[in-house]
């Protein structure tokens, strides 16, 4: 008898188990329940967010909705997420990553898996740029996080010296081509004996664009370091020319000399994200428009600068996975919400299906008038998508003391190459 | 029953130091020695990995090499250097000639109480190539003016002139305050038996000072052996090129923070701290042995 009734209780709990896990596969997100969800994020994102909640067809789709903002600075950012994916707790509902850190979490993981139900990613992400997101799937195709907004590089250029130089840097054919113009372009102007006009700050911030930005391609398919090694010398070879050639004006980034020389007229070209006319127009140089335009890298050389994700930590509860998802898919599908955030701070929206909306077509004032964020959507569009791993960062850190190397004199091409294959192998045993 | 709660009381009393001791204190150091034997990402299982770690950074790894050779070098010239000067001004701070002694102290030791992170990004400008004073002043002098962080020789120069800059004046106030502890009548009858103020300073200050001095640059040895925010800042901050260019102001603690949290690797990182804390306790304790000599 005891057997009997046993058997009967086991069976009920199973029963009754089974249908409570079958309730919580099909729960979903339930707007008329009230809640709170948290964005940690960094830089200037929490403008564009703020603006984007606060905007009526939000307020209306998600009335019961809270969404509060902790932002910190890039770097404190990103470790106090590394952090509390650690401890397995203190993490945010949603959590924001910049592109170069993304790598880490796709192979490491921490991050919830977006593509599998309730949150079936894969369908929220069709119209997002494809590159984005390649870069937040993992080997076995979980999307980890959701691409926000994205960078395509660009050649700023500054007409007004060009034009004096007599050179046309709006569609340069080659690097060589870019040195020869560049030649042109560095100048004594004042007849003192010093030059006063660059081509570029730096051969430092070339070599991210014909290396797709440095987002993944740090090994071969093989797993071999910095294959094809061609790829690679070729691009030592060409902060080494340029340093050569002497149309660097040799500033440290982000130094004062370094944001000066995009207002004063020291440098006639810059290399970076989409993002970057945003700064040149808001604080770096907002006197100078009219005058700075966009172009093509030399050769077309695609590459992506920059970027943002957003994802939704492991550890948070499903009961605020869902409606984490539902502000994530907002802010990452909603055309007026991915406008919204390129209006506030620039950010390049990763949302295709708006890159045929007239703003897309509008001139840009700062720009001298071009249409310059059609060429940008050109050129996400055709960015390859590359695969990216967990020493993605280890690969890019040693590379760049390589580059260094070579710009300062210290070691030669091949010998920074060797020095960087040798460490990155050694530290990703 | 009084007597049980007049013996638990005193523990009571302290114990809310001894719990937040085991909780922000002991729990992170034992648990990063714990870590410093197994190989973490931070996410991924805890593995075991034995003493492979600190094999590794003895044996293969050049980056940690560089970072205390760097380390050891900007300990020398930008944390012990400062102490020949720092004592000299302490004596002439305690003067009873010198007029606004107050004004001085609170100057020297201004620099202190100053966030580190605002004095980099000060010094950053007062770098920087074109608009910095520093190179206002040398092309002043009819030098010319230095590119500070894009040449690696001059990269560990211009973090030692920030860190003398800042400690110096805290130097000058250990050292005053341990000349002010010194009995005047001492030196008082030197002068009476003839000593001139030299022979006063090297024979009677100096061996009075020693303690001071172990205190002092004890100090500057955990303090410099454990440099990280200001090397940072003036180096670029996190992210490629750890420590500026050829790694030039990559001390061990950037290095400990780039192995960690930048590229992954919690347990060669503890592993890294660990080391650290065994070059500066053997550090301290050989200086303490060089003090103990010279007072016998």
């Amino acid at each position: 008898m005891k057997s009997v009734i046993g058997l009967l209780l086991s069976f009920m709990l199973l029963s009754t188990s089974l249908f409570a896990g079958g309730k919580q596969e099909v729960k979903k997100y339930n707007p008329d329940s009230p809640v709170t969800i948290t964005l940690g994020g960094y830089g200037d994102l929490e403008t564009a967010y703020k603006a984007v909640v606060e905007s009526k067809d939000f307020k209306s789709k998600y009335p019961n909705m809270k969404v509060k903002f902790v932002t910190n600075d890039f770097a404190a950012h990103h470790d106090r997420l590394t952090t509390a994916i650690a401890a397995g707790k203190g993490a945010f509902e949603v959590e924001a990553i910049e592109i170069g850190y993304i790598a880490k979490f796709v192979a490491n993981g921490g991050l919830t898996d977006l593509s599998g139900s309730p949150f079936n990613a894969k369908d929220a992400v069709k119209n997002i740029v494809k590159y984005a997101v390649s870069n937040a799937t993992t080997k076995d195709g979980k999307i980890i996080a959701v691409p926000v907004d994205i960078a395509p590089a660009v050649m700023f250029y500054r007409k007004s010296l060009t034009d004096k130089a007599g050179v046309d840097l709006s569609d340069v054919k080659s690097w060589d081509e870019y040195i020869k113009a560049g030649r042109k372009l560095t100048v004594d102007k004042n007849g003192d004996g010093k030059i006063d006009q660059y081509a570029l700050t730096s051969p430092e911030s070339v070599w991210e664009i014909p290396l797709n930005g440095g987002k993944g391609g740090w090994f071969s398919s093989g797993g071999n370091v910095l294959e094809p090694k061609e790829r690679f010398i070729n691009v030592l070879n060409l902060v080494k020319k340029i340093r050569k050639a002497g149309i660097d004006a040799d500033l440290d980034a982000w130094s004062q000399s370094w944001l000066a020389s995009f207002k004063t007229g020291l440098v006639a070209t810059h290399f970076s994200g989409a993002w970057w006319g945003g700064a040149l127009r808001t604080w770096v140089a907002p006197k100078e428009k009219g005058d700075w335009r966009v172009a093509y890298p030399p050769g077309k050389a695609l590459a992506s600068i920059g970027g943002t994700y957003l994802s939704i930590p492991e550890q948070i509860s499903l009961d605020k996975k869902l409606p984490a998802w539902e502000l994530i898919k907002y802010l990452t599908t909603n055309p007026a919400a991915q406008l919204i955030t390129f209006k506030k701070i620039d950010a390049f929206p990763s949302l295709t299906t708006i890159f045929n909306d007239p703003v897309m077509d509008e001139p840009v004032a700062y720009f001298g008038n071009q249409k310059a964020r059609k060429l940008f959507a050109e050129i996400a569009l055709k960015i390859p998508e590359s695969s990216v791993s967990k020493y993605d960062v280890i690969a890019r850190d040693i590379w760049i003391t390589a580059v260094t190397n070579v710009i300062i004199g210290k070691s030669s091409v091949e010998a920074a190459y060797d020095k960087a294959k040798k460490q990155i192998e050694n530290r990703i045993q | 029953m009084k007597m049980n709660q007049q013996k638990i009381a005193p523990y009571l009393f302290i114990s809310p130091f001894f719990i937040l001791f085991f909780i922000f204190g002991a729990f992170p150091d034992l648990f990063s020695l714990f870590l410093s034997f197994t190989r973490w990402n931070g996410m991924s299982k805890i593995e075991f990995v034995g003493l492979k770690n600190f094999i590794y950074l003895v044996t293969r790894d050049d980056f940690f090499w560089k970072s205390l050779t760097n380390t050891f070098f900007l300990l020398l010239i930008g944390s012990l250097l400062q102490h020949i000067i720092a004592l000299p001004l302490a004596v002439m701070l305690d003067s009873k000639v010198l007029k606004g002694r107050e004004f001085f102290r609170t100057a020297y030791f201004l620099p202190y109480i100053t966030s580190t992170v605002s004095i980099a990004f000060l010094f950053g400008y007062l770098f920087d190539r074109n608009f910095g004073l520093f190179n206002y002043l040398m092309e002043l002098a009819g030098l010319p003016g230095i590119k500070w962080f894009s040449e690696p020789s001059t990269v560990k120069p211009a973090i030692a002139i920030l860190l003398n800059w800042r400690w110096i004046g805290w130097n000058t106030i250990l050292y005053l305050a341990g000349l002010q502890s010194i009995p005047g009548e001492l030196i008082e009858s030197a002068r009476v038996e003839g000593a001139g103020r030299y022979a006063i300073f090297f024979f009677i200050l100096l061996p009075l000072l020693l303690p001071v001095i172990f205190f002092a640059v004890s100090l500057s040895i955990i303090f410099g052996m454990q440099l990280f925010d200001e090397a940072l800042i003036l180096t670029g901050g996190v992210g490629g090129n750890p420590g500026g260019v050829d790694n030039a102001g990559l001390t061990t603690l950037i290095y400990l923070y780039t192995v960690g949290f930048r590229w992954g690797k919690f347990g060669l990182g503890s592993a890294v701290s660990w080391v650290l804390f065994l070059i500066i306790i053997s550090a301290t304790v050989t200086f303490k042995k060089i003090i103990e000599r010279i007072q016998h």
